[in-house]
């Protein structure tokens, strides 16, 4: 062989600090670019994320501050316990959510293909991406963590030393699990790529079923006495699984614990602070550990997994529920069967779509599972009724984001494919008219059985049931027809990407007027159970400047029949508005589109 | 400067590609040819580096694509069929960003920069974020990005998609007078006409086995077709009766 041509004089190969340099440089540029972008094109998105988000922070902060004021007077031990079992939980929920993002990353995206074509070290590229799924993957910990913490903080009177300490804490911890998800993502991927999705299916049905177990034994047989001396001693004895002196989550919680510990006069305790160090100290050290690890596995495997993992061969697709799509395509007068085809496809895409269904089972499964428990515990009639009606509306919010999310998109990404309707025998009201099915009959049947779940769990009268079954209906029509018509008002024909469609102007000013419309509806319904309660409230009565009288006499006919019959004729008005009038300005505008 | 040394590449139990040797001196423009399926982007992917055969080697320069793969990826140019940028990032400063990847000195790296943007015509949208591209513009960055470090080895994979009549003349234009200074061109197109006009040689792949490697002046003369096009050549090589072996 020839000897090896010298690299041309004007390239060279890069230090690892200077690739890391030139990683963060492309980071931070591309992250200005971002926000500049939202500042200029998505204010209102970006102004409502903000204040939900401002907002959310303070309702936790205050939540919090009320619950460990209460809870940290009834036990000693408590607030260890709580912290062992969130950060233990979160630390299992990162290494999962880590490694999905580190795989989606390093080797499915199209910049994990441009950049192994460059001179660059794979444990670079490695640590660019694992950086970006940190960042993914965490941001719900920062925000669900640091109101807890600060909360937390509060109630024990803690100095200024524990705040400071927040944050390397929260990092030094959350690199742990994240570290770990990335050196799982990359062992199986080079190392057991056949077996990898069988492997990480029993790992996260594992993790459930414990979950599961965990809720359930905590949950079982304390109807009676919840909160009580035995109450506490039992759920302490099993949680004490979180307790693990080996765990990084019990380094974490004890480090914050001795962080926030004062002397009997409230100073700062020295002895506290040297101790929370060391536990901070522990936590770094692994930390820096597991992601060298990480780094050095990337350098040996990345490479040799990506090319093995694109020589893997899809399996060939089986069409089980293809005798359902041939039944719904039949079905009913062949006046409609343009409709139901285009109904079918859409049912295929869903299916075959797996962040779509797998994100509605998620979600709707984990309120379904926190519904089932709603037995354990003990309630009166009105504080069922309440919990019922909030039951109401967070499944309204829940399907409101999938409207706002799946079916706002999907007129715009239809308008795309123009040049196929376009030549059909399709009415375009058609194509409108079938996306309102298809999200209706498909949330329907969910939202309908979880408002069920709920309230016969909750013990609510069955005619409570039906009034609540009503307004789901309601909710599913109106945020059917919102997400539908604001979608054939204003689509999106360029895009391609459907979370880039529903995070523009139309798709966040949908959710806005579907959280209206929840809103709306759940005052609607809950109000002439409220007004009784008002009414046979005496502090309440004389806030508002009434007599006992007037307001037995007013109670009697909200909380009665007519009051029930108003609100529901109101619930009744308000969906039919939601659904036909988004509907028929989108498919007015939708007939005259010009793609 | 390009050697495939008895490269053979599986997916599960299908071959894509079978055996392949063959050596690209040089200042040679090669252009790969055979129907979808043929295992073209799989032999493009291992030359690169994205893939690793499942047998024999890939060299670019001498270097090993599996074991020495950033000390090849310093003498590659490379052109994707579906182009690869950072919507968030300007032009010029996805330039910046691979001149730096190359450890291009800034100044030198700064002239380069302006001599593609002249050559490409990037002028107009260079500080205009890659979103707001469309596809030709995109590949004509692609082109000007793969260029700039001066790369021995050019790599292209169905180079003239979504690129203009301009665009293609300035293309083939570049293309020859680099070959002329020495680079190494790697194509794989469709576009035969192309290939008849640019290529020095060209090589026909059927199902993961090159079928036939020359000129096309050779191919001629194999196939005892005198004044044939590379069209009507190309389609007898690539049928299920071919006459070639």
């Amino acid at each position: 062989m020839s000897a090896k041509p010298q690299a041309p004089a004007i390239v060279r190969l890069l230090s690892f600090e200077a690739e890391s340099r030139l990683f963060m440089r492309l980071r931070a540029t591309l992250a200005w670019e971002t926000v500049r972008s939202m500042l200029t094109d998505a204010r209102l998105r970006l102004s409502i994320v903000t204040l939900l988000s401002g907002l959310f922070w303070g309702a936790l902060y205050g939540l919090f501050l009320e619950a460990f004021a209460f809870l940290d007077a009834l036990h000693a031990d408590v607030m260890s316990l709580l912290f062992n079992a969130f950060f233990s939980s979160l630390m299992v929920m990162l290494v999962f959510s880590t490694g999905i993002l580190v795989y989606s990353g390093m080797y499915c995206s199209t910049e994990a293909k441009l950049l192994l074509t460059l001179p660059v070290r794979a444990e670079t590229i490695f640590a660019h991406k694992f950086g970006e799924a940190i960042w993914f993957s965490s941001w719900g910990f920062v925000l669900l963590g640091s109101p807890m913490l600060a909360a937390h903080g509060m109630v024990r009177g803690s100095a200024w030393p524990y705040y400071a300490l927040l944050l390397p804490f929260m990092v030094s911890f959350v690199l742990i699990p994240a570290s770990l998800g990335g050196i799982c993502c990359m062992t199986l991927v080079a190392w057991m790529p056949r077996l990898r999705l069988h492997a990480f299916s029993i790992a996260a049905a594992l993790a459930c079923a414990a979950a599961l177990w965990i809720g359930w034994a905590m949950c079982r047989q304390t109807r009676i006495d919840t909160m009580s001396a035995a109450w506490f001693e039992r759920t302490f004895a099993r949680l004490s699984i979180t307790e693990q002196k080996l765990f990084p989550s019990w380094w974490l919680s004890s480090g914050l614990l001795e962080a926030a510990r004062t002397e009997a006069d409230g100073s700062l305790s020295f002895e506290g602070l040297s101790e929370a160090l060391k536990f901070l100290a522990l936590l770094a050290a692994h930390a820096l550990v597991l992601q060298s690890l990480a780094g050095w596995l990337a350098r040996i495997t990345y490479r040799h997994g990506y090319s093995q993992l694109a020589g893997e061969v899809p399996a060939r697709r089986r069409r089980p529920l293809r005798w359902f799509d041939r039944m719904l395509g039949h079905a009913g007068f062949s006046a409609g069967r343009p409709l139901r085809l285009l109904l079918v496809k859409d049912l295929r895409l869903f299916r075959r779509d797996i962040s779509q269904w797998s994100q509605f089972v998620i979600f709707f499964g984990l309120l379904g599972l926190y519904f089932a428990n709603l037995r354990s515990f003990n309630y009166n009639n009105v504080y069922a009724a309440m919990i019922g009606h909030l039951n109401l509306a967070v499944v309204g919010l829940i399907l409101s984001t999938f409207t706002t999310r799946f079916v706002y998109p999907m007129i715009s990404l239809e308008g795309r494919r123009f040049w196929i309707l376009g030549l059909l025998p399709v009415h375009r009201d058609q194509i409108v008219w079938s996306k309102f099915l298809f999200s209706f009959l498909g949330s329907v049947v969910p939202c309908c059985g979880l408002v069920l779940l709920s309230d016969s769990m909750l013990g609510l009268p069955w005619g409570l049931i039906l009034r609540h079954e009503l307004c789901a209906l309601m909710l599913c029509l109106g945020l059917s027809g919102i997400a539908v018509g604001m979608g054939a008002r204003m689509p999106d024909l360029r895009e391609s990407s459907p979370s880039k469609i529903s995070s523009g102007f139309g798709g966040t000013l949908s959710l806005v007027l579907s959280s209206l419309f929840i809103m709306a509806v759940v005052v609607a319904a809950a109000l002439p159970s409220h007004v009784y309660l008002l009414a046979s409230t005496p502090a309440a009565l004389s806030w508002l400047g009434l007599s006992p009288g007037s307001s037995q006499a007013m109670a009697a006919w909200v909380g009665g029949h007519g009051g029930t019959i108003v609100s529901l004729g109101f619930v009744v008005l308000l969906g039919l508005a939601a659904t036909f009038i988004p509907l028929e300005l989108g498919l007015r505008a939708f007939r005259g589109l010009e793609a | 400067m390009i050697e495939f040394d008895h490269v053979s590449r599986t997916y599960g139990a299908k071959t894509a590609v079978a055996d392949l040797t063959l050596a690209i001196p040089r200042g040679e423009l090669f252009a790969l040819l055979g129907p979808n399926g043929a295992g073209k982007t799989t032999t493009i992917r291992m030359l690169v580096g994205l893939l690793h055969p499942s047998r024999g080697a890939v060299r670019v320069c001498g270097h090993d694509l599996v074991r020495d793969p950033r000390a090849a990826h310093l003498h590659l140019g490379y052109v994707p069929d579906e182009p690869c940028l950072y919507d968030k990032l300007t032009g010029r400063e996805f330039l910046w960003f691979i001149a730096d990847m190359f450890g291009m000195p800034r100044r030198l790296a700064g002239e380069r920069i302006d001599r593609e943007v002249e050559h490409f015509e990037l002028g107009e949208f260079a500080d205009d974020l890659a979103e707001s591209y469309s596809l030709g513009m995109k590949q004509r960055l692609v082109f000007a990005a793969s260029l700039l470090h001066d790369p021995d080895v050019l790599v292209l994979d169905e180079p003239m998609v979504g690129l203009d009549p301009r665009s293609v003349r300035i293309v083939k234009d570049l293309l020859a007078a680099r070959t002329r200074e020495g680079m190494t061109v790697f194509m794989s197109t469709h576009t035969l006409a192309m290939a008849e006009e640019m290529a020095d040689r060209v090589g026909i792949m059927v199902r993961g086995q090159l079928r036939f490697l020359g000129t096309v002046a050779e191919l001629r003369e194999q196939m005892a077709l005198e004044s044939t096009t590379l069209e009507q050549l190309y389609l007898e090589v690539t049928s299920p009766r071919g006459r070639l072996p």
